[in-house]
């Protein structure tokens, strides 16, 4: 952190300051306490200070001063509670200490030096007067005084090797008014490593009794971590005597892998005290799901049930992984094409069950109806596993990286290493190879124009070896994937300055930092100085630009000069389906990506009248403005008397869409319009809708891009 | 293509556009739809009336009517969509095409096909494989891959290139 | 909005480092010196959580806590002592005013966070 020496800095001199205060008043104290030597408010005055000095002086790094004065702290608390008797023995011993911590703060600041035979012979005195008293209970409270505990740094079990643990947290009643929030601690839990947690609630009373300052519920968590179980304890540390905690091992790498099977629903149930195995046996004849007969028996309620199935199904998943990753052999391979395949006609059956469910709907045949819902489901798990089974790690393009890293660095005589993150990011196969090529134009730029050369880098304070960083991750229905150098970063004014040569944008045009860093993508644009061999030929991001816009994805640039840059892919998990608005004008259907969708709202001729025609609605005070959609498609029919705004977002703009009405939302399996329309502004596929009619998808950003080209309000707002 | 190549007779599918009688290599028809509903692409020529559903994919069609300088077609109990595929920058595509009607299948030996003639005629030259004749009507063959050339088809990049 | 931390010390070197660390860490501190300043303060301030030393004069932490937990708008909020004692009897006396927890002195910056980040979320 800046400026925590600082911070330390300025605290040692305060401690330094309060320190001479406090031993100022402890000398007063101290020579009033031989008067009056069972006075309380004056041992209470000794002891504070003692305990102020040797509590800020080692946090402060004055531990030899702490370390001295715990001595005589010891002694005053033994005084305190009435163990010790103050004697002028005592008090001699005390004036001396004080003069001698005086003298140990003086020497810090090289004005004295310490002879430490003086504090070797006070602190044995000292000792010879607690332990003649006490000796029991000095030794007790020196083992206490631990150096700082560490309540939520958690100690790893052992590097990679994970174990599973069942843990039961259930809190005392009165938890809440200890000011403690339950569900920090599940986070902290959740933190540790891949977890389930459960929460129990058959402990809650009835609406009536209910206290709401106390706490009824409890929960099971089931945790696979790294992390011993004294790290698991220590998460509770606070609470560990208001509440009952049990953490066991049931399963461990290593450990459980061979032979042994599942643990039947009964067992778990048995092991966990919830249920007991004679009373479990003796319901066994029937022939019903052990968790049903329980609780139909009135046993074990359904909470309890749900928390042992789900550590049965965490345990499949923990060790299926482990399998997975053993055991690359379980795993065929088959061409893609017949992948693809599957695709298509999966698509064909969504569209289909759609038509069946609409037909069942009109219908209203309950038979019907039932099939159709059952149709439903099944497509959808048929849908989401032939899904999955085009995902894949995006870990292997990665790793394709590591040697483009290592071989440019070469050539340009810089050094760079490369780090990757979140390898095992899953991304539809056809995302992740239309994503080869983006990648290796912008870890290109960043390891030519972003990672300075060695000497430069050790002259502006940096380490000699540059880092580039890739790292994947899922973010909601999108993947993102940054690519982050901690290079030169990018010179706003140089590209400003390019962008204005180069004719991109107008002398006076005013841009924020991130239409600047925008302008990287510009076809044609290259700010490098000199054209290597590696970049610098002015394309290349704009290529990227372009195969991510063809991949429904975004760019993102940020970048601190001499700090680096990072650039952020936005992409959607798969291409085939998409969650989409349906909207309507006149007869026409049309889709807008769920994604980009901020909201709805309403606009009627009255609004219309209000804004003067102009075409910005007032959304809560912030002026949006909006395109008609009728108008831009041509659309010749006569609106209704209330329309209704889409308010969508795309890269921070918002930009409203005029409709007649919206129907809802709508799973859409995406289909090209084919090469007759791929250049079309504005559409980016076709979806077939319940009915088998077409709608078109619209593609929002290009859309805005085309209308801001001939009205001058949408390409102002947009900045385009 | 010459139509002196073969003596092997062509079977030719017969269909009616404004009451004249036009025919296609049934070897390009895929199949005859039913007209129902077609979805307009926003801002693309009159000529392309939209996109339909065929079994899953979505198909563009083109009214030929206003290909070739007449009116629109009107829906009429009649009214088909037929499939074609054609070879559109070297690759193959699945088009269909508006029909007034649907006539019958024919066929036609080569040499009782003529060359079009080079005027009187109120349809491109280049569209035209040559005239047949059955029942002394005459009837307009057409070369459904120029109708679809890249030119044609390639309006959209005309458009955005006239908007920029 | 940032949370809203007391830190109450007589030691105005422990405030200091308390209040900095947790400034640095983007929260909001108020100080106050010892258990009845703290009360005081309490009756103008907003606070979302308290750091209180246990050996004060005036009112000592023992006795702020149970003056805070009587307060309605603190009946639940976290509450956290310091002390150099560890001995468990001063730990239970805290515990049973109502402390959520404690931190041990000395302690580093870091430490400092990580109770506080456990206690506040």
């Amino acid at each position: 952190m800046i400026g925590e020496d600082d911070g330390l800095d300025a605290g040692r001199e305060a401690f330094k300051e309060e320190a001479a205060e406090l031993l100022t008043e402890l000398e007063t104290s101290l020579l009033e306490l031989e008067e009056h030597p069972t006075d309380e408010d004056l041992i209470g005055r000794v002891f504070r200070a003692m305990h102020t000095v040797k509590g800020s002086g080692a946090m402060f790094g004055f531990d030899d001063i702490a370390e001295f004065t715990h001595e005589v702290e010891t002694a005053f608390d033994m005084v305190r509670m009435g163990k010790l008797a103050v004697t002028k023995e005592l008090t001699n011993l005390t004036l001396r200490a004080r003069d001698q911590i005086r003298t140990m703060i003086e020497a810090s600041e090289g004005k004295a030096t310490v002879d430490h035979n003086v504090s070797k012979s006070i602190i044995g005195s000292l000792q010879l007067l607690t332990r003649g008293g006490q000796a029991k209970e000095v030794q007790g409270q020196e083992s206490g005084e631990t150096p700082a505990k560490k309540p939520s740094k958690t100690d790893s079990a052992d590097g990679a090797h994970s174990i599973t643990y069942r843990i039961r947290f259930k809190p005392a009643a009165d938890l809440f008014v200890t000011g403690t929030n339950p569900i920090l601690l599940l986070n902290e839990l959740r933190q540790m490593g891949s977890s389930m947690v459960i929460a129990q609630t058959d402990a809650i009373t009835r609406l009536e009794e209910f206290n709401p300052e106390t706490c009824a519920t409890y929960w099971d968590i089931i945790l696979t971590t790294t992390h011993s179980a004294n790290a698991i304890k220590d998460v509770f540390i606070f609470v560990d005597d208001m509440c009952d905690l049990h953490v066991e091992v049931v399963d461990e790498e290593g450990e459980y892998d061979e032979g042994e099977g599942y643990m039947k629903l009964g067992e778990i149930l048995a092991a966990r005290g919830d249920v007991k195995i004679d009373e479990l046996k003796k319901l066994l004849g029937k022939q019903k799901k052990v968790g049903e007969i329980l609780v139909d028996a009135g046993i074990v309620d359904s909470g309890h049930i749900e928390s042992a199935l789900a550590e049965q199904q965490h345990i499949k998943e923990v060790r299926e992984q482990r399998q997975k990753t053993a055991d690359g052999a379980a795993s065929i391979r088959v061409p893609s094409e017949r992948l693809d395949k599957l695709v298509d006609l999966v698509g064909e059956l969504v569209t289909v069950q759609a038509r069946l469910s609409q037909t069942a709907a009109i219908n209203g045949e309950v038979l019907l109806t039932s099939i159709a819902e059952e149709v439903e489901r099944l497509t959808w798990e048929l849908r989401d596993s032939t899904m999955s089974i085009r995902m894949l790690p995006i870990g292997t393009t990665f790793s394709k990286f590591k040697r483009l890293v290592r071989d440019l660095s070469n050539d340009l005589g810089k050094e760079i290493q490369m780090t990757t993150d979140g390898a095992e990011t899953e991304l539809d196969k056809t995302v992740i190879e239309k994503l080869n090529d983006p990648l290796v134009h912008i870890i290109r730029n960043s390891i030519d124009h972003g990672v300075e050369r060695p000497d430069v880098r050790e002259a502006a304070g940096k380490p000699r070896m540059g880092t580039v960083h890739l790292s994947a991750g899922h973010s909601g229905a999108n993947v993102l994937i940054k690519i982050e150098d901690d290079g030169a970063g990018l010179d706003k004014e140089r590209i400003l300055k390019k962008a204005i040569d180069n004719g991109l944008v107008a002398p006076d045009a005013e841009l924020s930092e991130k239409e600047i860093f925008g302008m990287i993508f510009a076809p044609g644009f290259s700010t490098a100085a000199k054209v290597t061999n590696v970049s610098g030929r002015g394309v290349g991001m704009d290529v990227v630009k372009k195969n991510i816009d063809a991949l429904r994805g975004i760019v993102e640039v940020k970048s601190k000069k001499g700090a680096g840059t990072t650039i952020t892919l936005r992409l959607p998990l798969t291409l085939a389906i998409i969650d989409g608005l349906l909207v309507k004008i006149a007869d026409e259907v049309f889709v807008i990506p769920l994604a980009v969708v901020e909201e709805c709202v309403e606009l009627s001729k009255k609004d219309i009248e209000r804004t003067h025609g102009r075409h910005v609605s007032n959304v809560r005070g912030v002026l949006i403005p909006y395109i008609r959609l009728r108008e831009h498609f041509l659309i010749d029919a006569e609106e209704p008397e209330m329309e209704q705004i889409v308010i969508t977002e795309v890269e921070d703009k918002k930009v409203g869409f005029v409709v007649d009405y919206v129907i809802g939302e709508h799973q859409t399996v995406i289909k090209t319009l084919g090469r007759v329309f791929k250049d079309i502004e504005g559409v980016s596929g076709a979806t077939i809708l319940g009915d088998g009619t077409v709608a078109l998808i619209m593609d929002i950003p290009s859309l805005v891009r085309s209308v801001a080209r001939h009205e001058p309000a949408i390409a102002e707002a947009v900045g385009v | 293509m010459s139509a002196t190549a073969t003596s092997e007779p062509t079977q030719y599918l017969t269909f009616e556009l404004e009451e004249e009688t036009f025919a296609l290599d049934i070897s390009k028809v895929r199949e005859v739809l039913e007209f129902s509903s077609v979805t307009k692409v926003p801002r693309t020529p009159e000529f392309m009336r939209g996109v339909i559903n065929l079994r899953g994919s979505v198909v563009p069609v083109v009214d030929l009517r206003l290909k070739f300088g007449m009116t629109r077609t009107e829906k009429t109990v009649n009214t088909c969509v037929i499939i074609v595929e054609v070879s559109f920058e070297s690759e193959s595509m699945v088009l269909g095409a508006l029909a007034d009607s649907v006539q019958e299948v024919i066929e036609l030996e080569p040499e009782k096909i003529e060359p079009a003639p080079s005027i009187g005629m109120q349809l491109r030259t280049d569209f035209i494989k040559g005239m047949g004749k059955r029942d002394e009507e005459f009837i307009i063959i057409l070369d459904i891959d120029k109708i679809f050339t890249a030119d044609e088809l390639a309006f959209a990049q005309e458009a955005s290139q006239s908007a920029a | 909005m940032a949370k809203v931390i007391m830190t109450v010390d007589d030691s105005a070197s422990v405030r200091q480092m308390v209040a900095f660390t947790l400034k640095g860490a983007g929260y909001t501190v108020v100080e106050a010196v010892d258990g009845k300043d703290a009360l005081s303060k309490l009756a103008q301030t907003q606070i979302n959580m308290m750091i209180t030393d246990l050996n004060m004069p005036n009112l000592d932490g023992i006795g702020l806590i149970k003056g805070v937990r009587a307060m309605p708008a603190y009946k639940f909020i976290p509450i956290v002592m310091l002390t150099t004692e560890s001995q468990d009897s001063k730990k239970q006396e805290g515990k049973s005013a109502g402390a959520t927890g404690w931190i041990v002195k000395p302690f580093k910056p870091d430490q400092l966070l990580a109770v506080v980040k456990k206690v506040l979320g």
